[in-house]
């Protein structure tokens, strides 16, 4: 038993109480980031980990990330270090500043061991599209499965036990749905209550900063410091703060759960489902009134076509500050044309240009109304039916996947429903901006499958209280790669 | 001439205020080539955008001015494109919901009358990058990316290059005057795109448009857009097509130059920018950005005109800002305003061009000048209040004591005193009215010289030449 394989809360015990170090710790997870075998990492930042974590020996009680070690994907700025955002287009870039959650976590005295690779630019969810090839899921020894994405790296540095806390981003389901196919908590709060100032942007309307954790209490805790106003980002929101773990014991009697009917119709895994009903009944034994809502299929089966045409185009805008002439890799040219074709050409992969040309597509004055601005109103539409539902319940309680983490090379028929609704329902919370956590449900033969709850804007402190009960539940609090165990459900 | 011209007109105007449109990097107009760079200004990734307060107040301040409806919802959206002078790839301005639509302008017309222009829209965005481009490179200053800039565009309704000239010269005293911008055509901070199109009289359909870039002046205005209507009016009437193009003004043979033929307008693919919410502008925002705006050209020059200025008089002294704020200073002071404005117009401009100094290095303070114009008004005369305005300058004292240096006193202007002083020189010199009764009228002059010498100067020339007329008539 390593300190590593502990939750934050009792890692801290344990600083607080001198039984380990900070450097101590960052050793450690340097020396397992250093052992990874899953291509979670772009960077390991052993020289900077060490000498900040070596500044750390006066333990702060009251700060339970005070020497705690971390991993950042790297699409979050940081200064003097090289960030690429996995993408081949900002290689040998090195930022001048630090993202407002970085700064954050620096200031709370969080030590950063290593940058993680993702799907390039943010723009997948399988983790096989980064500058360095696939990364692997830490479940799967045998490397024949997907561990998820964009927010692969992190995924694996949480799972593999390296950090008990990983910076990720969640633009459709980037850090909620690898949470489900690596058996963590992945929470996503209200857009606006995480500064995205230093986050690299890849559909600003739909990115959200979100983060991985082993527990309820832990990611509770992680946004207890992440939240906050932030002049520097003026979407985030002046709500105060609140002390999101003060709840979470307080269990989910009277609390309404709704289950999305077309979501569960269209998951074919019996096992999940018996699994799911298994906590529906649990839960209800909790006090919780559980009901079978209907969303609407129509908005449903819409959801990935509109995110799809949302996200491509504010993509494709976002990232035409990738020219060559300011920052990355300049290969000259005859022209500034040239210099900006050269440096696009070489710098992005072929998906990344099949995005950019669909959202150029979908912007172009011909086709605005029938692509982007269609996909505005069913937004509008999707998110109006999603608040609907939560006016008369406390939250929205489906399977975050619809099956455990895939073999590569298996295919899905990308029209079914289960493509359509079961595998991409979670960018409701992106649409709506509400908050949403993935908490893991059971192991199937060994793979880890997860549940997702998404709560009211603001009311974080609400979700984290049924997490939690649900994670009382399943009994797989702490779960990982390492620490595989048997739910009890 | 058969044909109508129909002129429309976008303005940009860069505004001065203290940070840019969406950064934190001052907006001081430094010298030195990227020295005033925030981080977003070069788009490095998770970079965002926040709204100038001070810019929306100059749009508001500004979009009142020009009689229009203010949007109480403030949006941007993004303006895409690729091009070396624009960081981001996109520009943030207001393509959808302009902060000001549809107000209008009064103007002068050619003939004497007045007319209104319309104007259709105002609305905020930031600025691009300067280029210097030179044989096989070119040098980009960032100093310029995320200037706030205010664009005016005008409805149609210009018709000549003197129209077009005073349009923009109203729209400039608007800006100026409610310290939105300097104004400056030819520093750029205020810029002028013109688009004319002529179409035979009774025509309702617009002919082919035609664009004139970067004018540096009012008066070139005038000049380029003179040139055009002939240019396309010659060309229509010899039968022959107006292209669809840019082009520019070339000061030097007075014509307008090809600059590119136009193809297809560029789609520039707008959409909402998403890191901006929409901001509500509250009523006593809004109210309060109109109550405080600094009082604006035309009310300057009615209160002049009300004090007693002539039109010209106010219209050289509201020609600069800071000389109309010097004049105002010293005009709670002083006992005559027209006075003062003489001593503004004649006296202290002639010492700045002599000098080659603006109003702000001007030595004399306005209260200084404001006694010294008192002084004409308590019966010292303009020559010796002149003569202490420069003795104050050259030597840097007060009025007072250049007064008492020069040793300058009040003139006599009693009448008695006067006529027995003509009298006597009269008495003393038969000749010369012997001279002017023969229609020598230097003999007038010699006299009013035998009388002013007589008296030692204390006497008032101009009350002496009036005495000194009457008893001539007399003798």
């Amino acid at each position: 038993m390593s300190y590593l394989d502990l939750s934050i809360s009792e890692l801290h015990e344990a600083l607080v109480a001198k039984k380990v170090t900070p450097l101590e710790l960052a050793q450690e997870a340097l020396a397992r980031a250093k052992a990874d075998n899953n291509n979670a990492f772009e960077l390991i930042l052993e020289d900077e980990a060490l000498a900040f974590a070596s500044t750390l020996t006066e333990p702060e009680a009251d700060n339970p990330f005070w020497g705690i070690p971390f991993v950042a994907k790297d699409n979050f700025s940081t200064k003097g270090i090289e960030t690429t955002a996995s993408s081949n287009v900002l290689k040998g870039y090195v930022p001048l500043f630090d993202a407002a959650v970085i700064e954050r976590l620096k200031a709370k005295k969080a030590v950063l061991i290593a940058k993680a690779t993702m799907d390039e630019l943010a723009m997948g969810g399988t983790g096989t599209t980064g500058h360095k090839g696939i990364t692997y899921n830490p479940w799967d020894p045998k490397h024949t499965r997907l561990c998820g994405g964009s927010s692969c790296g992190s995924a694996v540095s949480v799972a593999a036990n390296i950090v008990p806390f990983s910076l990720g981003s969640d633009t459709g389901d980037s850090v909620r749905k690898p949470a489900s196919l690596n058996g963590l908590v992945g929470m996503k709060p209200t857009w606006g209550r995480i500064s995205r100032y230093g986050l690299f942007p890849f559909a600003p309307s739909l990115d959200h900063v979100a983060y991985f954790t082993r527990s309820v209490k832990d990611s509770a805790l992680a946004l207890n410091l992440l939240a906050g106003r932030d002049e520097r980002d003026a979407t985030s929101s002046l709500r105060p703060v609140e002390a999101y773990e003060s709840s979470l014991e307080e269990g989910v009697k009277g609390k309404k759960f709704a289950v999305i009917k077309e979501i569960i119709d269209s998951t074919s895994d019996k096992e999940v489902l018996a699994k799911f009903n298994a906590s529906l009944e649990a839960l209800k034994k909790e006090g919780a009134e559980v009901e079978i809502v209907s969303f609407g299929e129509r908005l449903l089966e819409s959801i990935y076509a509109t995110y799809f045409v949302i996200s491509c185009a504010e993509a494709t805008s976002n990232d035409a500050n990738l020219d060559g002439i300011k920052f990355g890799p300049y290969y000259g040219g005859k022209s500034y044309q040239e210099v900006m074709m050269n440096a696009r050409t070489k710098g992005f992969s072929k998906l990344i240009k099949r995005r950019f040309v669909i959202g150029s597509f979908s912007l172009m004055a011909e086709n605005q109304d029938e692509l982007f601005r269609r996909a505005q109103r069913a937004r509008s539409l999707i998110v109006s039916r999603t608040n609907e539902i939560l006016a008369d319940f406390d939250y929205i309680y489906v399977p975050a996947a619809p099956s455990v983490a895939r073999e590569f090379g298996a295919t899905s028929d990308k029209l079914s429903n289960e493509y359509l609704i079961a595998d991409n329902h979670l960018a409701l919370g992106n649409f709506a901006g509400l908050p949403s956590i993935t908490v893991p449900l059971f192991l199937e033969n060994g793979l880890p499958v997860g549940v997702n709850l998404m709560g009211r804007a603001f009311e974080e402190k609400s979700l984290f209280q049924g997490a939690r009960a649900i994670e009382k539940i399943t009994g797989l609090e702490n779960l990982s790669a390492v620490n595989k165990k048997e739910g009890t459900l | 001439m058969n044909f109508e011209a129909i002129i429309g007109l976008e303005i940009h105007v860069e505004m001065k205020t203290k940070s840019k449109m969406f950064s934190a990097a001052p907006n001081s107009f430094s010298r030195t080539p990227n020295s005033e760079v925030a981080l977003l200004d070069m788009a490095y990734p998770g970079t965002m955008p926040v709204v100038n307060k001070q810019a929306v107040i100059n749009a508001i301040r500004v979009a009142n001015a020009l009689h229009m409806t203010i949007d109480h919802e403030l949006r941007f959206d993004r303006k895409n494109y690729f091009y070396s002078d624009l960081p981001k790839g996109f520009q943030i301005t207001q393509q959808f919901r302009p902060i000001g639509s549809n107000g209008y302008l009064e103007i002068k017309t050619r003939e004497g009358g007045t007319k209104r222009v319309e104007i259709e829209r105002i609305h905020m965005e930031e600025d691009t990058c300067k280029q210097l481009h030179l044989l096989d490179y070119t040098l980009l200053d960032y100093n310029r990316a995320g200037v706030p800039l205010v664009e005016i565009v005008s409805r149609p309704d210009i018709r000549n290059g003197t129209e077009a000239m005073r349009y923009v010269e109203a729209i400039r005293n608007i800006v100026v005057y409610s310290l939105t911008s300097d104004g400056k055509m030819e520093e750029g901070s205020l810029r002028c795109d013109v688009n004319v199109s002529l179409r035979p009289y009774g025509q309702k359909a617009f002919g082919t448009k035609v664009e004139i870039k970067n004018i540096n002046s009012l008066k070139n205005i005038e000049a380029a857009l003179d040139y055009e209507i002939l240019r396309q009016n010659s060309l229509l009437l010899s039968g022959q097509k107006v292209q669809q193009e840019t082009r520019r003004f070339d000061e030097a043979t007075g014509r307008t130059v090809l600059m590119r033929v136009k193809t297809d307008a560029v789609d520039y693919k707008y959409f909402p920018e998403p890191n901006i919410v929409p901001i509500r502008l509250s009523d006593e925002f809004v109210q309060n950005a109109i109550d405080t705006c600094p009082e604006l050209y035309d009310a300057k020059k009615a209160k002049y005109l009300a004090k007693g200025l002539s039109e010209t008089d106010a219209e050289i002294i509201l020609s600069d800002l800071a000389m109309a704020t010097y004049f105002e200073k010293g005009l709670s002071l002083v006992k005559n305003p027209k006075g003062l404005a003489n001593f503004v117009i004649v006296e202290v401009n002639g010492y700045l061009n002599k000098n080659g100094i603006s109003i702000n290095e001007f030595g004399l303070s306005a209260e200084n000048l404001a006694k010294i114009a008192n002084l004409q008004e308590e019966g010292f005369t303009h020559k010796q209040c002149a003569d202490i305005f420069n003795h104050c300058l050259a030597n840097n004292v007060t009025p007072e004591e250049a007064q008492k240096a020069l040793n300058i006193q009040k003139q006599v202007v009693d009448e008695g005193a006067v006529l027995e002083a003509v009298t006597a020189v009269l008495d003393a010199n038969p000749q010369s009215i012997a001279d002017f009764k023969n229609g020598k009228d230097r003999a007038k002059g010699f006299l009013v010289g035998q009388v002013m010498k007589a008296s030692k100067g204390k006497l008032n020339p101009a009350a002496v030449a009036k005495v000194l007329e009457e008893e001539l008539k007399k003798r």
